[in-house]
């Protein structure tokens, strides 16, 4: 815990320290490492985060979002509200003022046409654009005047801030991607890997999953920014080897996703080269329970099927013996160390989102053990496992191939085995498990084991897509090629109604009210969801490089324009 | 034959070559196999030396001894004046000129990448400072000599037939004009046709040049063909030496004669008339000798003195010695003995 | 040996495309999708028009046989286009990486240099250091310097690569810093400073694994030069009174050669085929580690190309192989 703390403080010094009034480009290069490489600088064509962070140095977003959560202007000149009339009074539209003078990097000016242009590359039906949600429900993009951009919604909207707000959806050049559209999107390299940007940066070289080479765009709009003349961006390796040539050997000066055991983080921070810096969104591992019977026995079609209610963990007094039986403290202990901290929330931020549910963090080995004895599973043969009606307790518990994962899963499995339960446990192959090959008994779509472990996140602040999941239609069935987001198969129509009412709510104190209702719905309400720790992402930054603030909802290079050398 | 006449080119004197034998996890020295333990003997020039003896008794460890292809253990190999056995490596170099070896299996003594003028030449390289063209002459010469095509001179050594390999590897052992040649078996290997047009090429060559010749063999009727005289061995030691004549007409030592007896007698009466003597047993051990005469295991006239005490190597007759107590010890013709007791513990360590 | 060649060559061919269609079918089967590393957060609807924009959707044979005419004609035509500024292979589509959307020969292309010039340099290294130790250990077999041979062997053989590499780091860039850790692609070599940058860097992954092939080639170099230390032809040299030198350098170590020239030979597309862990330790980015990239995004069209490319080379260097036996070993004719 005191490196946390010591880990705060070195944030909490650098959030005040006073930006360098420097001249564009001099303060030389900025070396930045991925332990993924970049594969890719066009967002829409990439799901992959490594992707995103880097064409965000290039590429920009209308408006993009603080590290607190909130919405900050980057091609405006204001956040459209109701308020100052940029949304329609029914919500139905959103319009927004460009800056006078934006230029793109070639020198051409920004024009409300790049932006209608944008929405038709990503939704072209035969594009593949890999965020298409940012631009659901949007009815139409119109440039009003080349400096005022009306985005029309199929009905009222409650959050309209999604279509070209954040890294994951920025403007992009009409001129150079004008010949890359649908079908034609992936053949367009050039374009693809050097996109032409209104970012602090222009791209000057790349090379596949390896390198991307920067230099400071001559037509940024702030002409004292950025203060580093080039950056380099290297990709490949492991999260040590990137964490270890910050901290260690001070090769560069900004290492992302940097996940390394909590003893070696105090090692390389014992160097007195760098910091650890530790983004906090909305990324929760979890153990996911099974409602439905995954019995091999079944015939195929009904496996892992509403049609089976689970015959052990259908009772929801097993299921909070589970999660009683967990101490997440020593979790995240072993686990993550600063890069985590226990929780009970499936949305545990941003503030205001979070419910204050926290009666999950103490263990209750006897409470847990009461809760079984009570729904009926005692050990009657004395063997250490408990049973009912003749039938054992036993869970299979799966999750991904992953070191701090197979870590978990044997502490879990030793607080179970105490409590009497008998636990086997699986490991598979990320790419298998996460693939969703609907031919594929394991992945985690399929569900054909009792509990699963994973992360996931909500990709905005606003989690109403995120909690969407969890709606009764979106479980994974057959009928859905196993497609499908309520792994759980949970089907609460209270849920349903209560999450329509979200997508007609605007006031930002209602939808956080029923955001936190439908968090504890599916968690300290039923245990359908076990959620154990709150990740954060875990980057290293050289004493050297100033102005780093991190930042869980946006790009880590949000403010990139910003960093500097200390001298 | 002993005093008088032309001093001896080769001389012999008390040869030892004894191999290490290591064991155990640290590989320490824990004994020697005695492949050679006390040989003596000499060559005249212009004559040949027959050595004879089973597989493993050391003839031609012998050889390779005399020439330093191995460090032998002790003793001295005077060769032409010089103790080969002692010359420092440099020195040893130039004197190979003199003393030269054709081997048992012609297939593997000639370098598999080397052609015929190669191989045949190389020792010119190293030991003389002609010209190329010279070392070719040479080269057609000693093919003329060895009776080979000139034609052949750029083939490699798979392209030949046995017989004419060994032509090759005599022609090689040639170049230098040596005046010593150890035949290690040179026929062993070879076709029976084959065998006598190399023994007579061997003649030839030694009628020709004067060549002084040790010919090993286990071929007893050739050896007798072509020594004058001819040494036993048996289990690294010399048994008898003889001229050859006086040796196949009566050998002394009882295993010379038991050798001799497995001769293919031509004349069918003699042979008729003649009882093989089969051997017992095993040859013992080299690493683990018996401790008294080497032959004591398997002798069909062994006495009580074989077992403790070796017999030296003795004239006994003139121009001819033999290592046998029969001959030599007081108690050589007290009694029959009790044969083919085993006596294998050896000397215990 | 021409006869041969060609024939070997001819035979080649249709081994090679079952070779490609075993590949295909293997890659495909494995299980996986090309979506697995997109995040959660994109919805199922999202990744399957993703899939169908990348093809992955359409029958295996369909794509096959794509792929197959985009590696035998599309792209041939394409290079030749660029080399002649034809336009050959104009309005053909060149095979992609789902993963990065790029040409997968020009990412071939990209990485080749340093894959070469890292794991190339790191083989002759090997060779270098076993040659000598593989004669020296077999000359004085049993000696003090032969057992710290084998020792080294051992060592160099047992030891992973992802631990001699990270331990190197810790010595040489962690405490001593002399030595970069990440390997800098974008190098170039234009002057004495930029080259003792690029030896610099190369250093570390050249040491891994140069010991790492050094370990196996000193063994097959000592164990064939105590076969042929034990000819008869050796013994008959040294009764030539050739020189110490003369007998271990050119008798015994030429026909020694023989068989440690083929296993080198053999191994070469093996640097082709990159270093997967050491290119990953040390971010030297070649094709070891597009491959591994690759692998782990399940993207096909890259796997299975470098796959190919792989056999071909594999059986290119066998020929080269036995081709460089028959002309070192007089013994051995092809016809």
């Amino acid at each position: 815990m005191k490196l946390r703390a010591a880990l705060m403080g070195a944030v909490a010094v650098l959030g005040i320290a006073p930006a360098a009034f420097a001249e564009r480009g001099t303060d030389g290069e900025v070396k930045l490492t991925f332990p993924q490489a970049v594969s890719i600088m066009n967002p829409y064509l990439s799901g992959g985060t490594k992707d995103i962070y880097a064409s965000s140095m290039v590429l920009e977003p209308l408006a993009g979002l603080d590290p607190n959560g909130v919405l900050i202007p980057k091609l405006v000149t204001e956040i459209p509200t109701l308020e100052n009339g940029g949304i329609s009074e029914d919500r139905t539209s959103i319009t927004w003022k460009l800056l006078p003078d934006l230029k793109w990097s070639d020198g051409t000016p920004v024009t409300a046409d790049d932006a209608v242009f944008t929405w038709q590359y990503c939704t072209h039906p035969e594009g593949g654009c890999s965020q298409a949600t940012k631009y659901e429900g949007v009815a139409s993009v119109e440039a009003v005047d080349p400096q005022t951009i009306k985005v029309t919604f199929n009905g009222p909207k409650a959050n309209p801030y999604t279509a070209f707000v954040s890294a994951l959806s920025p403007i992009l050049q009409k001129k150079q991607f004008e010949a890359c559209l649908g079908a034609a999107a992936p053949t367009c390299t050039d374009a693809n890997n050097m996109p032409i940007g209104t970012g602090p940066f222009k791209v000057t070289g790349f090379t596949v999953n390896d390198t991307v080479t920067l230099a400071a765009n001559e037509n940024y709009r702030d002409p004292a920014k950025p203060a580093f003349a080039t950056a380099v961006i290297k990709g490949g390796g492991d999260a040590e080897g990137s964490a270890r040539a910050v901290m260690e050997t001070g090769e560069f000066d900004y290492a992302w996703n940097t996940q390394i055991p909590p003893d070696t983080q105090a090692s390389m921070l014992a160097a007195g080269k760098g910091q650890f810096v530790v983004a906090f969104g909305t990324l929760v591992e979890r153990l996911e329970t099974n409602t439905t019977d995954p019995d091999p026995a079944l015939p195929e079609g009904e496996r892992s099927t509403a049609k089976h209610p689970h015959p052990i963990l259908s009772d929801i007094r097993v299921r909070t013996a589970l999660s009683k039986a967990i101490d997440r403290s020593i979790l995240v202990e072993v686990g993550y160390g600063a890069g985590g901290k226990p929780t009970c929330n499936v949305i545990p931020g941003p503030e205001g989102w979070a419910s204050d549910n926290d009666g999950c963090i103490a263990q209750d080995m006897e409470g847990a053990k009461a809760l079984l004895d009570e729904a009926g599973w005692k050990d009657s043969d004395g063997d250490g496992v408990r049973d009912k009606d003749g039938k054992k307790l036993k869970l299979l518990y799966q999750t991904t191939v992953n070191p701090i994962r197979q870590d978990f899963q044997a502490l879990i499995k030793d607080w179970w085995t105490e409590l009497g339960v008998e636990v086997e446990l699986k490991a598979i192959d990320p790419g298998v498990f996460f693939g969703g090959d609907p031919g594929s008994p394991d992945t985690f779509q399929k569900f054909y084991a009792d509990i699963e472990m994973y992360a996931n996140n909500s990709e905005s602040p606003d989690p109403e897509s995120y909690l969407g999941q969890y709606q009764c239609k979106n479980a994974p069935t057959p009928e859905t090629q196993w497609q499908g987001e309520n792994i759980n198969r949970f089907c609460n129509p209270e849920y349903d109604a209560l999450y329509a009412t979200m997508a007609t709510t605007t006031d930002l104190a209602a939808r956080q009210e029923i955001a936190k209702k439908l968090n504890d719905m599916v968690t300290k309400d039923s245990m359908i969801v076990i959620p154990l720790v709150h990740r954060g992402t875990l980057s290293a930054h050289s004493n050297t490089l100033g102005g780093v603030q991190i930042n869980a909802w946006d790009s880590e290079m949000w403010n990139v324009a910003d960093w500097f050398r200390v001298k | 034959m002993l005093d008088a006449g032309p001093a001896p080119l080769v001389q012999v004197r008390d040869l030892k070559m004894h191999f290490p034998i290591y064991a155990g996890i640290f590989r320490r020295h824990v004994g020697d196999v005695k492949a050679v333990d006390g040989v003596s003997f000499q060559i005249l020039p212009g004559q040949t030396l027959g050595l004879v003896g089973e597989s493993g008794c050391g003839k031609s460890t012998v050889g390779r001894a005399m020439l330093r292809l191995y460090e032998p253990t002790a003793g001295q190999v005077i060769i032409d004046g010089d103790d080969v056995a002692s010359l420092p490596p440099e020195a040893l170099r130039k004197k190979r000129p003199t003393m030269q070896m054709v081997f048992q299996d012609p297939q593997a003594s000639l370098n598999p990448r080397m052609t015929l003028a190669e191989i045949v030449s190389e020792p010119l390289d190293e030991h003389t400072d002609w010209s190329r063209a010279q070392k070719l002459e040479r080269v057609y010469e000693l093919m003329d000599q060895v009776g080979l095509n000139r034609r052949f001179v750029n083939r490699f050594p798979h392209e030949f037939s046995g017989g004419q390999r060994q032509r090759i590897g005599i022609a090689r052992a040639l170049a230098l004009k040596p005046r010593f040649i150890v035949c290690d078996e040179p026929i062993a290997a070879l076709d029976v046709s084959i065998q006598a047009q190399v023994v007579n090429l061997l003649e030839d060559l030694q009628e020709k040049l004067g060549l002084t010749y040790l010919f090993i063999s286990h071929d007893l009727s050739m050896v007798r063909h072509l020594a004058q005289r001819v040494a036993v061995m048996y289990l690294g030691r010399i048994a008898e030496l003889s001229p050859s004549k006086d040796l196949y007409a009566r050998p002394l030592h009882p295993y010379a004669e038991a050798l001799l007896s497995a001769v293919n007698e031509p004349d069918p009466e003699l042979a008729a008339r003649r009882k093989r003597i089969i051997l017992k047993g095993d040859v013992p051990s080299p690493a683990n000798p018996p401790k008294g005469c080497n032959f004591c295991t398997r002798c069909p006239k062994v006495m009580d003195i074989c077992k403790t005490v070796k017999p030296d190597l003795a004239e006994v007759e003139p121009g001819r010695m033999v290592a046998c107590h029969l001959y030599t010890s007081a108690a050589g013709s007290t009694g029959a003995p009790e044969a083919n007791e085993r006596n294998q513990q050896g000397e215990t360590r | 040996m021409l006869t041969f060649t060609l024939r070997r060559l001819l035979l080649a061919i249709p081994t090679l495309l079952v070779i490609s269609l075993v590949i295909f079918l293997l890659v495909d089967l494995a299980p996986g999708s090309p979506m697995a590393e997109i995040p959660l957060t994109v919805p199922p609807d999202v990744r399957q028009k993703m899939i169908e924009a990348l093809g992955a959707d359409q029958p295996v044979f369909v794509r096959y046989f794509l792929w197959l005419r985009q590696f035998f004609w599309v792209e041939p035509a394409s290079l030749i286009d660029g080399w002649f500024g034809t336009t050959l292979a104009e309005g053909e589509q060149r095979i992609l990486s789902w993963q990065s959307r790029s040409p997968v020969f020009t990412i071939i292309g990209q990485r080749l240099p340093q894959t070469l010039t890292v794991i190339g340099t790191a083989y002759l290294v090997g060779i270098l250091i076993a040659v000598p130790i593989g004669i020296y250990s077999a000359y004085r077999q049993y000696s003090w310097f032969d057992q710290a041979g084998t020792l080294f062997a051992m060592i160099g053989f047992s030891v992973p690569t992802f631990f001699s590499g990270t331990l190197l780091i810790i010595v040489f860039a962690v405490w001593l810093g002399w030595f970069p850790t990440k390997y800098d692609t974008q190098l170039v070599v234009n002057d004495w400073a930029s080259f003792v940058k690029q030896i610099k860097q190369m250093a570390m992954p050249v040491m891994t694994l140069g010991l790492a092939n050094a370990a196996a080639i000193s063994r097959y170099m000592r164990s064939s030069m105590l076969d042929n230390m034990g000819m008869d032809y050796v013994r008959t040299a040294r009764a030539k009174g050739m020189s110490e030198r003369t007998v271990v350098l050119k008798h015994v170590l030429r026909n020694s050669l023989i068989p440690v020239v083929t296993v080198i030979a053999l191994g070469i597309p093996a640097i082709f085929g990159g270093a997967i862990i050491t290119e990953n330790l040390f971010g030297v980015n070649g094709i070891g580690a597009a491959l591994i990239g690759a692998i782990h995004a399940n993207d096909l069209p890259m796997v299975q190309t470098l796959a190919f490319i792989f056999a071909v080379l594999i059986v290119l260097f066998n020929l080269i192989a036995d081709i460089l036996y028959g002309l070192l070993d007089p013994r051995i004719r092809y016809d």
